[in-house]
């Protein structure tokens, strides 16, 4: 076998060593992180401008919006208490006390017996209506008393029908000291005065109860 | 392989490289990436606190376009009873509006006073004015189709209370002595 001298070696061998430098390696592999770091880092501040675009839009939608929602929510309330002011109204006009029904009933009520003098009555209440009605008067007949108290109970039973909770009292009952000509017979008589109690209307709803903390 | 020996002041140059390159990278987060991140993350929670913002907003226009719509329904009782209370004063027009119904209803004489006011908190642009009505002689069957009439014709009265007094002179007639509620605008 034939004796090789490689006479380059030292060189081939520097060569190398340049090729293989540490320093060398170090700044490509940095400058390649540097390099991947400052394209991540320009990506994100596209993003961040994608974002902030987005931001000013929808921010002037809010703007141009919240004007608007303000003075929709002023007219909504508007509007409501408005709604609110016509079922009142409509409310007061249906849930008022009809008199002319009951003087109808009363036309009816009242015997030929009897004479009232005085009728006399008030409505107090918003939700439940009551009525208080004071009817004085004089009641003829062989037995007058009774003929009044016909009146007293024929008004709370036909009243009891149309309303609610009614009283039909005596506030006063007296034996007359006039007589009276009916049918051509001398009648003795009887003074009155009945009081009589009635309800119309509905409650109104209770407010809701408190929660207890 | 050939063992690598660094020197003393090849040790110190490498330390100082990776130390170097440490700050570096800590820099890199600290003062680019990170604040850059914390800036996306707060636009990104604004845009997500707008939007539901924006949906009520939205929401609430059409809410209130579609009570518009409705408030012609609505308000319609309103416009009926403005249209029924005449303009003026009440002192002025209301008299002579119960004097021209009982004198049409065949009661001649009616005089009408204002006895008061009432408050109305519930009726806000209205108040609630309280008249006395004397009827000096009526006849009862008269008077209560008189009163059906009123109670019909004009909603915005209400009788709060009356009277009725037989006449002592004139057995057919009575004394009918009305107090009536009205509602009037403000």
């Amino acid at each position: 076998m034939a004796l090789r001298l490689n006479l380059y070696h030292e060189v081939i061998k520097a060569k190398a060593l340049k090729r293989r430098d540490p320093l060398k390696i170090s700044i490509y592999a940095l400058s390649a992180i540097a390099a991947l770091c400052a394209s991540w880092y320009l990506l994100q501040l596209v993003n961040m401008h994608n974002l902030t675009a987005d931001l000013k839009r929808v921010k002037g939608e809010y703007d141009k919006l919240e004007p608007l929602a303000k003075a929709s929510k002023k007219k909504e309330d508007a509007l409501t208490q408005q709604g609110k002011l016509s079922v009142q109204l409509e409310k007061r006009m249906e849930s008022r006390f009809y008199w002319a029904p009951l003087l109808a009933e009363m036309m009816q009520l009242v015997p030929r017996e009897v004479q009232i003098t005085r009728m006399g009555g008030d409505v107090t209440g918003d939700g439940i209506r009551r009525c208080s009605l004071t009817i004085d008067g004089l009641s003829a007949g062989t037995d007058p008393r009774k003929v009044a108290e016909d009146l007293r109970t024929s008004i709370a039973d036909k009243f009891s029908a149309k309303y609610k909770n009614v009283t039909s009292t005596f506030k006063m009952l007296e034996d007359g000291t006039e007589m009276v000509m009916l049918d051509g017979k001398q009648m003795s008589t009887a003074t009155f005065a009945i009081n009589v109690q009635l309800y119309t209307g509905e409650d109104k709803p209770a407010a809701p109860a408190r929660k207890k903390k | 392989m050939k063992d690598i020996q660094l020197g003393k002041e090849e040790i110190q140059k490498l330390v100082l490289g990776v130390l170097l390159f440490f700050g570096l990278i800590y820099s890199y987060f600290d003062l680019l990436l990170g604040p850059l991140s914390k800036h996306q993350d707060a636009v990104r929670l604004s845009i997500v606190a707008l939007g539901p913002e924006i949906d009520a907003d939205k929401a609430q226009i059409a809410r209130a376009k579609k009570m518009e719509q409705e408030a012609l329904i609505t308000q319609k009782t309103t416009r009926q009873v403005n249209a029924m209370i005449p303009e003026g004063s009440p002192v002025a027009w209301f008299p002579t509006h119960m004097a021209e119904f009982f004198k049409k209803q065949g009661i001649d004489k009616a005089l009408t006073r204002m006895n008061g006011e009432l408050p109305d908190k519930e009726l806000p642009g209205y108040r609630k004015l309280v008249w006395g009505v004397d009827l000096p002689k009526v006849e009862f069957v008269p008077f209560a189709e008189a009163v059906s009439v009123l109670e019909n014709e004009e909603p915005l009265f209400e009788i709060a209370a009356m009277q009725i007094d037989a006449s002592r002179e004139d057995v057919g007639a009575q004394h009918a002595l009305l107090t009536l509620n009205n509602i009037v605008r403000q």
